[in-house]
C-alpha cells in the first residue's frame, strides 16, 4: 500500500481562503432569488438560510450585485487535518480483526 | 479518521482478494482524470443471475468524506453477517442476519465508494473543502467540474445552483458526461441491472428523490423533461412549469424514501426528512434525477428508482460539517438507511417467481397489471402500498418454509392463470385457498401491522367469489384493502 498522505498536487489553489458567509437582500434589492444566478458555491446551514462559501471574487461580486455579506468565518484553504487521516497499518489491522476465521477462499 | 484514496482501494482488493464467494471487484472503464483506476465492488452470497440490483455511490463531491469510508464498511458488516450468521447492528436499529442474507442472497450490490479520487486525494492534500473533480479547465486559471451537474438531464440548463461557468463550484462541464468519473456511473447503469440507486453525499440529513429541478405533479403527463431544451446555459424560462411523475412513481418515492429515513431514525433518533431534490435547492443535471430520468427518455432502458442521500447534519460550520472530526455516529446511520435502501428494493414476488416458477419473466403478465390497471387509481395505489408493507416480513416467513413456499407458487400460478384469461370465474375452490394460506401468513407473522394488513386482505378476498377476474381488478381499483372507495385518478 502506498503512504497514506501522497504527495499534493505542484499546481497552487486559485485560492487562499474562502468565507462562509450569509447574504440578505440589502437596500437595492427586494429578495434573494437572483443569487443563483451567481454560480456560488451554497451549503446548507440552519433552516431558511443562504449559506455560501466564498472566495474574495465571490464577495465582490456579491456586493456589486447589491448583497449584503455576513462574513461568519475565514477558512483559510488548507489539507485536511492530518491527525483526521487513517494509516495503512490501522486500517488494515482494523479489516483483519473483522474478518477474523471467515473462511477465505481467496488468496 | 478518513481513509486515503490507496487505503480505499486496498481494502477493496483485499475483499475481493480474500472472499471472492462475495466480492467482485471491477476496475472501471476510465480512469479518472488525473490518471487514477476507479474501482467498483460487487457484493452477493449464493447463486442465481438475473438478480435485482441496487448501486451505492460515494464520494462524488470531493470534500465529503465520510460517505466512501461508510460504503466500504457497509460492505465489510454485510460479509461479516452473512458469513458468520451473525446480525448487524446499528445503534437500535438491529438487521437481523436473516435480513442480511435475504438481501445479500436476493440482490446485487454493486458499490462505487469513490467515484472521484483525484478530487479526494486533493482534499487530503492541499484544499479540504474542495468539491469538483481535477479537471483542468483549458483557456481559464479554474479546475475542477462538479460531477453532480454533469449528467445528461436538462445539462446545461443553468436552473437553481448550476453553472456554465468553469470557476463557479457548481460548473456543468463542457457537455453532458464530459467527465470520466462521471462517464463510469453510465456504464455501471448501461452494463449491469440497476433497480434501486443511491448517491450518498453530505450533509443536512436528508433523503432526497426526484425531480430536483422543477416542482413533481402528477396530473399533467406532456410536462416532461424531454420537451425542454439542454445546454442553454440559462434557466428553464418557463413559468410556472412542473415535471411530471407517474402517481404509483411518486408514491414509491414517498414510501421508501420514509422508510430509509425510519430505518436511520431507528439507530439513534435522527430525523431525516425525505423528499423530492427541489427541497434542497434546484439543480440539474445531477445523478438521481438523471438515473430515474433513463426510462423516460428511453423506453427500452430499465426504471431505477433513485435517491440522493445527505448523511450528518449542521454542526455550526461548514468545515466540521463536511468532515467532522468523529464521523462514526454518521457512518452509522449511513449504513442503516442504505441498507434500507437495498431492503426495499427487494420485490417479493419476482423472487417467487424466479425461484419457484422457473423464471423472472413468468411473473410479466401480474407486473403488467399492477402498471397498467391497479396503479392507475388511488385505491389501487392502496394495495400496491399494503403489498409493499408486508411482502418484506413475509418473504422471508415463505421462503424459509418449502411448504408455504410450495402453496405460493401454486397460487401465484393460479394468479397468473386467471389473469390470463380474464373471464375465468373466481370460485370458492379458488378463494378458499387463498383465504387458508393468508390465515396462516398472518399466525406466523409476529408483526402486529402485518397482521392486521392480511386480516384486510382476507376479508376482502371473501368479497371477490363469483367475480370473474377482470371484474375483481375493477373491484381493487375501486375499492382499497380497507374496503372504502378511492378516488380514479391519472386515468
Amino acid at each position: 500500500m502506498s503512504d497514506p498522505r501522497p504527495e499534493p498536487e505542484q499546481r497552487a489553489p486559485a485560492t487562499t481562503a474562502r468565507f462562509e458567509a450569509t447574504i440578505s437582500p440589502g437596500e437595492k434589492r427586494r429578495s434573494l432569488e437572483d443569487v443563483a444566478d451567481l454560480g456560488l458555491d451554497r451549503v446548507p446551514g440552519p433552516t431558511g438560510q443562504v449559506r455560501l462559501l466564498i472566495t474574495t471574487d465571490d464577495l465582490v461580486r456579491l456586493v456589486d450585485h447589491g448583497y449584503e455579506v455576513n462574513v461568519k468565518r475565514a477558512l483559510p484553504v488548507r489539507p485536511l487535518d492530518p491527525g483526521l487521516v487513517s494509516d495503512d497499518g490501522s486500517d488494515k489491522a482494523w479489516l483483519e480483526e473483522q474478518v477474523r476465521g471467515i473462511d477465505r477462499q481467496g488468496t | 479518521m478518513y481513509r486515503t484514496v490507496a487505503q480505499l482501494d486496498a481494502l477493496t482488493g483485499f475483499l475481493a482478494a480474500w472472499f471472492p464467494q462475495y466480492f467482485l471487484r471491477v476496475e472501471l472503464p476510465e480512469p479518472s482524470v488525473q490518471g487514477r483506476p476507479v474501482y467498483a465492488l460487487r457484493l452477493r452470497a449464493g447463486p442465481g443471475e438475473g438478480r435485482r440490483g441496487v448501486l451505492l455511490v460515494g464520494g462524488t463531491h470531493a470534500r465529503e468524506l465520510m460517505n466512501p469510508d461508510a460504503i466500504v464498511e457497509l460492505a465489510v458488516d454485510l460479509l461479516v453477517s452473512h458469513a458468520n450468521g451473525t446480525d448487524v447492528l446499528y445503534g437500535g436499529r438491529t438487521w437481523t442476519a436473516n435480513e442480511v442474507r435475504t438481501i445479500l442472497e436476493t440482490l446485487d450490490l454493486w458499490l462505487l465508494p469513490c467515484s472521484n479520487p483525484d478530487g479526494r486525494h486533493y482534499v487530503m492534500t492541499v484544499d479540504d473543502l474542495w468539491r469538483k473533480n481535477r479537471r483542468d479547465n483549458i483557456g481559464t486559471t479554474c479546475d475542477g467540474v462538479d460531477l453532480n451537474r454533469n449528467l445528461d438531464l436538462l445539462w446545461g440548463v443553468t436552473e437553481g445552483q448550476t453553472s456554465c461557468s468553469p470557476c463557479s463550484d457548481v460548473y456543468c462541464g463542457p457537455s453532458a458526461f464530459s467527465e470520466p468519473e462521471t462517464r463510469n456511473v453510465k456504464h455501471l447503469l448501461d452494463t449491469y441491472r440497476i433497480d434501486c440507486f443511491a448517491d450518498v453525499h453530505s450533509y443536512s440529513e436528508l433523503v432526497l428523490y426526484p425531480w430536483g429541478h422543477a416542482p413533481t405533479q402528477t396530473v399533467d403527463p406532456t410536462q416532461r423533461f424531454t420537451t425542454l431544451p439542454t445546454g442553454t446555459c440559462a434557466p428553464i424560462g418557463r413559468p410556472g412549469y412542473q415535471e411530471y411523475m407517474t402517481p404509483q412513481d411518486l408514491q414509491r418515492f414517498q414510501t421508501v424514501g420514509q422508510r430509509i429515513a425510519d430505518a436511520i431514525a431507528a439507530v439513534r433518533g435522527r430525523v431525516y426528512t425525505s423528499q423530492p431534490g427541489l427541497g434542497l435547492y434546484a439543480t440539474t443535471g445531477t445523478h438521481d434525477d438523471y438515473v430515474y430520468s433513463r426510462h423516460i427518455a428511453d423506453s427500452g432502458l430499465r426504471k431505477t428508482y433513485s435517491y440522493t442521500f445527505e448523511t450528518g447534519p449542521w454542526t455550526g460550520d461548514a468545515r466540521t460539517s463536511f468532515h467532522p472530526a468523529d464521523p462514526t455516529l454518521i457512518k452509522r446511520d449511513a449504513k442503516s438507511g442504505m441498507l434500507a435502501l437495498a431492503q426495499q428494493c427487494i420485490c417479493a414476488i419476482e423472487l417467487i417467481g424466479a425461484r419457484l416458477l422457473g423464471g423472472e419473466e413468468r411473473i410479466s403478465p401480474l407486473r403488467r397489471v399492477r402498471d397498467a390497471l391497479v396503479a392507475t387509481t388511488e385505491a389501487g395505489r392502496e394495495w400496491i402500498a399494503l403489498f409493499e408493507r408486508v411482502q418484506l416480513p413475509l418473504v422471508e416467513i415463505v421462503l424459509g418454509d418449502e411448504g408455504l413456499s410450495a402453496e405460493a407458487a401454486e397460487l401465484l400460478d393460479l394468479g397468473l392463470r386467471m389473469v390470463d384469461d380474464e373471464q375465468s370465474r373466481l370460485g370458492r375452490e379458488h378463494i378458499e385457498p387463498g383465504l387458508s394460506y393468508v390465515r396462516r401468513l398472518a399466525e406466523a407473522s409476529r408483526d402486529e401491522r402485518v397482521r392486521a394488513d392480511l386480516d384486510a386482505v382476507r376479508a376482502r378476498l371473501e368479497q371477490m367469489v363469483g367475480l370473474s377476474s377482470a371484474e375483481a381488478i375493477e373491484e381493487m381499483m375501486r375499492r382499497g384493502p380497507g374496503g372504502q372507495a378511492g378516488t380514479r385518478a391519472a386515468e
